[in-house]
């Protein structure tokens, strides 16, 4: 489990530097977004395996449960990467508007 | 007492909200916010004076103990640093409502500078992992949302390359959160302090320490690091950007000196000597791109970077007095950078333009713009007795105690070049005749303007000319930053009252 959680962030990892890196923003908006999963996936992979575990409701029968800690840094990952990338919309948006292009040397060019 | 903590971020964001409500621009909404921050200056005095007989302040949030809840703590480092944020703050704010009328004020520049200080000051003081990656959120979420504010449409695409590099920061910084969660199961950073002393060889500790190099080394601009900064600060408003120039680096520098000397083992070679090797041509880089600049904001921001590399020396060094002299030297920094900004928004003003060729005629028009031009110039280059002096002389001194030649070499030529390029904005600006600049002082605000900037440089010549007191406050901060024991015990031993509860509670739950 814990190998296929590296391998999807090692995917996600390259594929957002990949359309970081493209000349067009709106990859670059694909790009941030992803880079943005990555990070989150990371997080979670550090709650460590999570085989036969229960979800983090204390019953006191003993049973054994996932790391809770990591799940709940996440929650707040994801809600502030929610705002930055409504954020990051608007701008892109925006530049868009008083530009009229998508391409990054168009735009710097202008 | 210990309760007030909490005061340096509670009452901006709670104002911050207030003012999202009271919407339109008026005197009363003006006092409101700078009566705010003078009253916030007075806590935070409070706090200061504290900390030095108290050496550490413990606030356990929601009474949840140690390791487990999160954690608000301040030393007198954080007290200095939540001091210095807010008097600069204050001073940007007055001079903005200087600048502008009333009519011209942007119903939302108010609330974001107090949702910004909120977030500085919850770095400043917060004892937790992963509390600082949320303060850090709420500080850069404002700082995209003012830099794009009042800019003009065509500038937008400069806000982008600012965005992008510390969206990659943070995408970093929860990363390397969860590297040490995996490492220590835990993310107290007294906790983390107590477990990682015996993990100063582990290769994943030292990959994640670089890590947090490299992340907190993005804002504060070390040196390959620091590109994005001289594009997106002189698009700001001046006052914004004297805020922006004088505290959002020096967060990274606190985080750096924070994390490495009293949360990571100090054995940890390799991200020390990373951070001495990047010091050279952060120095030296920096000023040499100053000299290139042509336009005084230009020259500021490199000198900006340029001097950030003094206090990397000091953090790299690693002993008492070096970081006794990089606090200082932030102390004077923080101040004196702040006051450039603001001063050169008197110039702008007052002469319509900001670059060095159409420049010219002040020192004859208004030689009190110049004193102050001058007094803060000559303090940002080091000449005794002004501040920068004692800080550059502390610095050196460690330096050479370390027998580190090249960093000796560095650090006095870039002092001689910052010097240079400051002669080059005096001379272009305010010594030289220039008949086809013509002065604009009409009007009161620019005298305004430079009052405002007139306090900080005050509160530099201050730290200047009676610098004992000062220095031994640095030197407070670098021993009780040094004194870990004490730290970890007062952290991990503090009142023990949520898990009392919780077992009176599955007490009952079993009877």
């Amino acid at each position: 489990m814990t190998t296929i959680t590296i391998l999807i962030v090692g995917v996600l990892f390259s594929t957002s530097v990949y359309l970081i890196l493209q000349r067009n923003i709106i990859p670059i908006l694909f790009g941030f977004s992803l880079l943005n999963h990555a990070a989150n996936i990371f997080l979670l992979a550090v709650s460590g395996d999570p085989t036969g575990k229960k979800a983090p409701i204390v019953t006191l029968l003993g049973e054994s449960y996932v790391d809770p800690l990591p799940q709940a840094l996440l929650l707040t990952a994801i809600v502030i990467g929610f705002g930055v990338t409504a954020y990051l919309i608007v701008l892109l948006y925006r530049i868009y508007l008083s530009h009229s292009s998508t391409n990054i040397e168009d735009i710097y060019n202008d | 007492m210990t309760n007030w903590i909490v005061l340096p971020t509670i009452l901006p964001l709670l104002l911050g909200s207030i003012l999202l409500v009271w919407r339109t621009p008026s005197v009363q909404r003006r006092w409101a916010s700078a009566l705010t921050f003078i009253g916030l200056i007075a806590v935070s005095k409070c706090l200061l004076w504290k900390t030095l007989s108290e050496k550490i302040l413990i606030l356990p949030m929601g009474g949840w103990k140690a390791p487990f809840g999160i954690f608000l703590s301040l030393d007198t480092l954080g007290a200095i640093m939540v001091t210095l944020a807010l008097g600069v703050s204050l001073a940007a704010l007055v001079y903005g409502f200087a600048q502008q009328s009333i009519e011209d004020e942007h119903p939302m520049r108010i609330p974001l500078i107090f949702f910004l200080v909120a977030g500085i000051n919850l770095s400043f003081t917060t004892g937790d992992f992963f509390n600082l990656f949320v303060a850090f959120e709420i500080m850069l979420i404002s700082s995209y949302s003012i830099l794009t504010l009042e800019i003009k449409e065509k500038d937008v695409r400069h806000a982008l390359p600012y965005l992008a590099i510390n969206l990659i920061g943070s995408a970093l910084f929860l990363c390397a959160g969860g590297i040490f969660y995996a490492l220590f199961g835990s993310l107290n950073f007294a906790d983390i302090a107590q477990l990682s002393a015996g993990y100063a060889n582990d290769p994943r500790l030292i990959v994640a320490s670089l890590m947090l190099v490299l992340i907190f080394g993005l804002k504060a601009g070390f040196f390959p690091l620091y590109y994005w900064m001289p594009n997106s600060y002189p698009s700001l408003p001046t006052p914004l950007a004297a805020i922006f120039a004088g505290l959002l680096t020096k967060v990274g520098i606190y985080v750096i000196i924070r994390i490495f000397v009293t949360v990571l083992p100090h054995t940890l070679l390799a991200p020390h000597q990373f951070i001495l090797i990047l010091a050279v041509p952060t120095m030296i880089i920096g000023i040499l791109s100053a000299l290139t600049q042509r336009t005084i904001r230009g020259v500021l921001c490199f000198n900006l970077v340029s001097h950030i590399g003094f206090m990397m020396v000091g953090i790299g060094i690693l002993t008492e007095q070096s970081i006794a002299a990089s606090i200082f030297y932030m102390m004077h920094h923080v101040l004196v950078i702040a006051s450039l900004f603001l001063i050169t928004g008197v110039v702008y003003r007052i002469s319509g333009t900001d670059e060095l060729e159409s420049g010219g005629n002040i020192w004859k028009k208004a030689p009190w713009v110049g004193v102050l031009f001058l007094v803060q110039a000559l303090a940002l280059t080091g000449i005794p007795p002004l501040s920068g002096f004692w800080g550059k002389a502390m610095i050196l001194q460690s330096a050479i105690e370390g027998s580190h030649w090249i960093l000796v070499g560095s650090i006095v030529i870039a002092s001689v070049l910052t010097l240079l390029s400051m002669i080059r904005i005096w001379f272009a600006f305010f010594w030289r005749d220039n008949p086809s600049t013509t002065l604009n002082l009409e009007g009161t605000g620019w005298k305004w303007m430079s009052l405002s900037a007139f306090a900080l440089v005050l509160c530099t010549l201050v730290i200047g000319f009676a610098a004992n007191p000062y220095i031994r406050l640095a030197q407070q901060a670098s021993s009780s930053l040094f004194d870990r024991d004490l730290t970890i015990n007062k952290v991990l031993s503090s009142p023990d009252i949520k898990s009392q509860s919780v077992h009176s509670e599955s007490n009952g739950g079993h009877h």
